[in-house]
């Protein structure tokens, strides 16, 4: 009874600690209730996102395929990375298509809104808005699909048109010089109306002040365009190309679907290695060794866009 | 130049005024015409998939392409249903996006509150380390978390998909950002008024950022809607999969499936992201602005 | 609540579904169960509807206490299908019987994941019934489902890779369907003489097309030309089964228990003959470019009459009969021969997990699916064929009536006239030397590399993976 009771004091004094009706007694109600609200949140993030960062280094280091005990086999897996053809190609033709989506979706992103802004007509300006953002809402699942069939050599809707117009059957999915176009073009499409509204809304943010200003000063045309509104438009490059680059290192459903990483490794991703030896192969410690080279090639990646971005990005 | 054509008008300058005029036209007119043109090429896809869909299994090779669905085959919609589960995966994506979706709008505003409008100890360094995890790709952690949920008895079931999703560092971020927006008076008046910090949070602000929420909202669900890559690593019945796994699936072994078919599965899946749009696009394009990196 | 929410699906399915079907089988309301209740769980593919059913009912009605509830698994193919089967015994599920093809059959009784039956069978009170099956099942399929010595699974059914012809593209043409002794050369002529080109060099219809995949593709090529990707030894035992149940049988001689993979050869020099051959059509544009791991090409060309040729075996039957096709629209042969004439095939059963929580019941699920009763009730040989039946009896003129081809006597006789046919290469690491075979395969199909380039790098490739396995094979 009196450890109840002293228990019962304790708890009196915590509760009357806490909701004095003071200025102090306040701020800890709101501070208890702060740390409260991020718990969700904290422990979420924690058990699902930075904690497995390092599970899954930890991972890295063992052969495991869970029906036999894990091996600690030290940097083996990393060893054995290095010497692995797939994964440099692999690696490599991810590279290869972040330079190339990044760039075409950023460059028509671009010269479409620019475009598009300067019409007035409303109801033009709502049918090409709406046409170029319909393919973002498509899963990237759903467009490899379908493209997938616009893009074949022999069916395709898209070789016929370009047959008429003399041009020969085009390998789009099965030579290994064609497929990461194919590839990029089937990314950018669905990719185009990200980039575009982005632009859209950096331009109709322009002041026109700004831009008058310009006309006084004599700059006018691709001069304006590119002394003037590009700067001006930069945060939003920025953001585009950083999200881009982000989102193209994990390029998987398009290559996965469409073409299985063929022909031969041409189109085979990062993603989509690790994926294979991951869940294929169910070599747990070397899909984790091939996930941490990822993690640390978009960590590499972010930071220098980061670094590079102070020194031409121009904040209005 | 114009001004020296009306205070001159000669036959040449009336002329040249003519020109003048008809290249402005033109430059305004060339750029609109090559945009049409543009617009057809992006959505050439999307039509093309609504008519195939829409034409006999057996004609979804012939060439010429053919535009219009003159077959009305719904027949390949019904396929749908009968070669893979589609009822049970509509369910299944139903309850994927917007059990994420609500358990994203309940943490995310919660912890924005927290950031933006509490003071503790520690605050800004744990926002930090929230926005850092926002470019951890799910690709560098699946394999741990996939060993965590089988850990759990959750692989294979819904929330394997939901609850690693529900805390979100975007979301928190962009809510924050939204609750920092709101005028530090409103929350003065309110305590005179003497609600508690509870009240305080939902009576009074929560109501007010609202249009957060529904950013965060809509661009979540277009988001889990359309996810692939953990669905595929954490669902293996059929029965638990999304749709889109169904679609991947219905191309079938060796991807012999019906053409036909598989465009019909494609339209079905459109049509809850289309709605979305159609009432939401304001908070989707706003969300975009707002630096959507993942939803 | 998914776990209530399973229940509810899998209660539903025993009330509405297989329940109802045992009632309506033993004419009898279920009031009185004799026995506890017991629910096993079957793997099933996941297109179109579950041809499984009809087994289950026969289970059912058997032994009204036995319900099935179906893991619903599908892929592209079957290294797809056997990553989630891992899967899901890697997430803890269990699972009672599942299937695999001999793609799959060494790595789930390599990882311990599948139970030998050789002590049901041999230990089973009907042994007419075994005496039976075993009559009317050719020994190198069996042989192909053992591993150290043990059997892992009874075969249900087999596709050899045959060639299959488009009658009338080759009557057009003014050839016949060859003969069983047809040759390569026989072939090459065909194809050439069959494929036809627009003004601008574009192939209108081609001579012979496949798919890059582990079965068929251009394996049977390697077979006839004598090679394979590994050599084929084999594992001592398995006489308990050729002494027991084949005893007399010429056909088991040489046989041992189960082949062991474990040497690469795949840059020998009849591989890259192989290799060169269908390199050399593809570039004559006799062969479409070869995708991977897709038929949307095969079927595609088959519904619009511009392919003459292709390898497949008695599955493609049904398979043409959807896209449309009548009968005697296609007709089938033996493979051609070149150095010999040695097939290749891959058989499929089911198997039962080590885990099992209802074994007895699994197991009886697996008798019954084998039994002249389950062959003659499953949907998979009648009407409409959709795989060749692996016991003899269900691969007659009655399975073909519907489909065609003709020929159909074909597919039974690549066994029984040519013992030494053997199944694909199929080791414990079938799954990735599979993504080798098919990356080195389009390697080649692309032009990327010559097929001696692509073949030592996959051979070097094979050589890594094989020195990376922990020990499966014992030595003697």
């Amino acid at each position: 009874m009196t450890t109840a009771k002293g228990a019962a004091d304790s708890r009196g004094g915590f509760l009357h600690w806490l909701l004095q009706d003071t200025m102090d007694g306040l701020r800890r109600r709101r501070a208890i209730l702060g740390y409260l609200f991020l718990l969700p949140t904290l422990l979420g993030i924690f058990v699902f996102t930075a904690g497995p960062v390092f599970v899954s280094f930890g991972l890295s280091l063992f052969r495991w395929n869970i029906f036999r005990p894990p091996d600690y086999i030290e940097l083996a897996n990393y060893e054995r990375l290095i010497g692995d053809v797939r994964i440099a190609i692999s690696f490599g033709n991810t590279l290869k298509f972040t330079v190339l989506a990044v760039a075409t979706q950023v460059s028509i992103g671009l010269i479409l809104a620019l475009a598009v802004h300067r019409i007035s007509n409303t109801a033009m300006r709502y049918y090409f808005r709406t046409t170029f953002f319909l393919p973002l809402l498509m899963s990237g699942a759903a467009v490899a699909v379908v493209m997938g069939y616009i893009f074949h050599k022999e069916f395709g809707p898209l070789n016929y048109y370009l047959g008429l117009m003399g041009v020969q059957q085009i390998p789009w999915k099965t030579s290994a010089d064609w497929v990461m176009v194919t590839i990029v073009i089937t990314s950018a499409w669905r990719n185009l109306g990200f980039t575009f509204i982005l632009f859209i809304g950096g331009l109709s943010n322009i002041s026109q002040e700004v831009l008058d200003a310009a006309d006084v000063d004599g700059a006018q045309g691709f001069r304006r365009l590119w002394s003037v509104t590009i700067p001006l438009l930069s945060p939003q490059i920025l953001f585009a190309t950083v999200t881009g680059v982000i989102g193209a290192i994990q390029v998987f459903e398009e290559p996965f679907i469409m073409t299985r990483g063929g022909p031969g490794n041409a189109s085979r991703t990062a993603v989509m290695v690790m994926y294979e030896h991951a869940f294929k192969d169910i070599e747990y410690g070397y899909g984790s060794a091939i996930a941490v080279v990822l993690f640390l090639v978009i960590m590499a990646f972010t930071a220098t866009q980061m670094w590079m971005s102070r020194r031409w990005v121009f904040y209005q | 130049m114009t001004a020296n054509a009306i205070r001159n008008p000669g036959e040449v300058s009336a002329l040249e005024h003519q020109r003048q005029v008809l290249m402005h036209r033109a430059g305004k007119i060339v750029p609109v015409v090559l945009l049409f043109l543009l617009s057809m090429v992006v959505i050439a896809p999307v039509v093309w998939t609504i008519s195939t869909s829409l034409r006999k299994g057996t004609e979804s090779f012939t060439v010429p392409p053919r535009w219009l669905p003159t077959d009305m085959a719904v027949e390949n919609y019904e396929q749908v249903f009968k070669k893979v589960p589609f009822g049970r995966q509509i369910i299944n994506s139903t309850l994927i996006t917007w059990g994420t979706v609500i358990g994203q709008l309940i943490s995310a505003s919660l912890a924005g509150y927290a950031f933006a409008r509490l003071e503790f100890r520690g605050r800004d360094a744990l926002f930090w380390i929230v926005l850092a995890t926002m470019m951890i790709p799910i690709q560098a952690v699946v394999i741990p978390v996939f060993i965590f949920l089988r850990n759990l008895g959750l692989v294979d079931t819904l929330w394997s998909l939901i609850l690693p999703a529900v805390p979100t560092a975007f979301g928190t971020f962009l809510l924050r950002q939204y609750f920092l927006t709101v005028p530090i008076e409103l929350e003065e008046a309110g305590l005179m008024d003497g609600v508690n910090q509870w009240q305080l949070f939902y009576r009074i602000y929560l109501p007010l950022v609202k249009p957060g929420m529904a950013v965060l909202a809509v661009l979540s669900f277009n988001f889990h809607w359309n996810e692939f890559f953990r669905p595929l690593i954490f669902l293996i019945d059929n029965d638990n999969f999304p749709i889109t796994l169904g679609i991947f699936q219905l191309q079938g072994y060796m991807m012999t499936g019906a053409i036909a078919v598989v465009l019909a599965g494609v339209v079905m899946s459109l049509v809850p992201v289309t709605i979305i749009y159609l009432f939401g696009q304001r908070y989707l394009i706003e969300g975009i602005m707002r630096g959507a990196i993942k939803g | 609540m998914s776990a209530d929410k399973k229940m509810s699906r899998r209660d539903l399915l025993k009330l509405a579904g297989v329940g109802s079907a045992g009632l309506v089988m033993s004419g009898l309301p279920v009031t009185v169960v004799a026995q506890d209740a017991v629910t096993i769980k079957v793997q099933a593919h996941g297109l179109d509807d579950n041809q499984l059913l009809p087994i289950a009912d026969l289970l059912v009605a058997k032994h009204p206490h036995v319900s099935v509830d179906w893991v619903v698994l599908t892929g592209i193919d079957h290294e797809e299908v056997a990553a989630k089967i891992l899967a899901l015994v890697a997430a803890g599920e269990s699972i009672d019987v599942g299937y695999a093809a001999t793609e799959a059959t060494q790595l789930f009784a390599g990882q311990g994941l599948a139970a030998p039956l050789d002590d049901r069978i041999t230990g089973d009170a009907d042994q007419d019934f075994w005496t039976d099956y075993f009559a009317d099942v050719h020994p190198s399929l069996v042989e192909a489902m053992m591993y150290e010595g043990s059997l892992y699974e009874p075969p249900r059914d087999f596709n050899a890779a045959n060639m299959y012809f488009n009658t009338n593209t080759l009557a057009e043409n003014g050839f016949d369907v060859p003969g069983p002794d047809w040759t390569k050369d026989d072939f090459v002529e065909i194809a050439r003489g069959i494929t036809k080109k627009d003004d601008s060099g574009n192939t209108d219809v081609f001579g012979y097309a496949w798919i890059n995949r582990l079965w068929g593709s251009w394996m049977p090529w390697i077979f006839v030309a004598g090679g394979n990707l590994y050599t084929e030894e084999r594992a001592p035992g398995g006489n308990w089964c050729w002494d027991g149940y084949y005893e007399g049988d010429p056909a088991v001689e040489g046989r041992g228990g189960g082949f062991r993979w474990r040497t690469p050869i795949a840059n020998s020099d009849e591989v890259v003959e192989a290799l060169q051959l269908v390199v050399d059509l593809w570039q004559e544009g006799v062969t479409p470019d070869i995708e991977m791991g897709s038929g949307a090409t095969l079927t595609g060309f088959y519904a619009t009459g511009k392919l003459g040729m292709t390898p497949a075996g008695g599955f493609w039957a049904g398979r043409l009969k959807n896209e449309g096709m009548e009968k005697g629209d296609f007709d089938v042969q033996l493979w051609p021969a070149w150095r010999n004439q040695k097939h290749q095939f891959g058989t499929g059963g089911h198997w039962l997990a080590k885990g099992a929580k209802a074994p007895e019941e699994g197991w009886e699920f697996m008798k019954i699916e084998v039994s002249r009763e389950g062959f003659e009730a499953s949907p998979f040989f009648y009407p409409v064929i959709i795989t060749t039946s692996a016991r003899r009896s269900y691969s007659q003129a009655a399975n073909y009536e519907s489909t065609g081809p003709a020929n159909y006597e074909v597919f039974y006789d690549t066994l029984d006239k040519h013992p030494s046919t053997s199944p694909i290469p199929a080791p414990p690491w079938a799954n990735p030397m599979t993504t080798i075979f098919t990356t080195g395969t389009s390697n080649a199909m692309s032009g990327a590399m010559s097929p001696q380039d692509a073949l030592d790098q996959m051979q070097s490739e094979l050589e890594a993976l094989t020195a990376r396995q922990p020990q499966y094979y014992a030595d003697n």
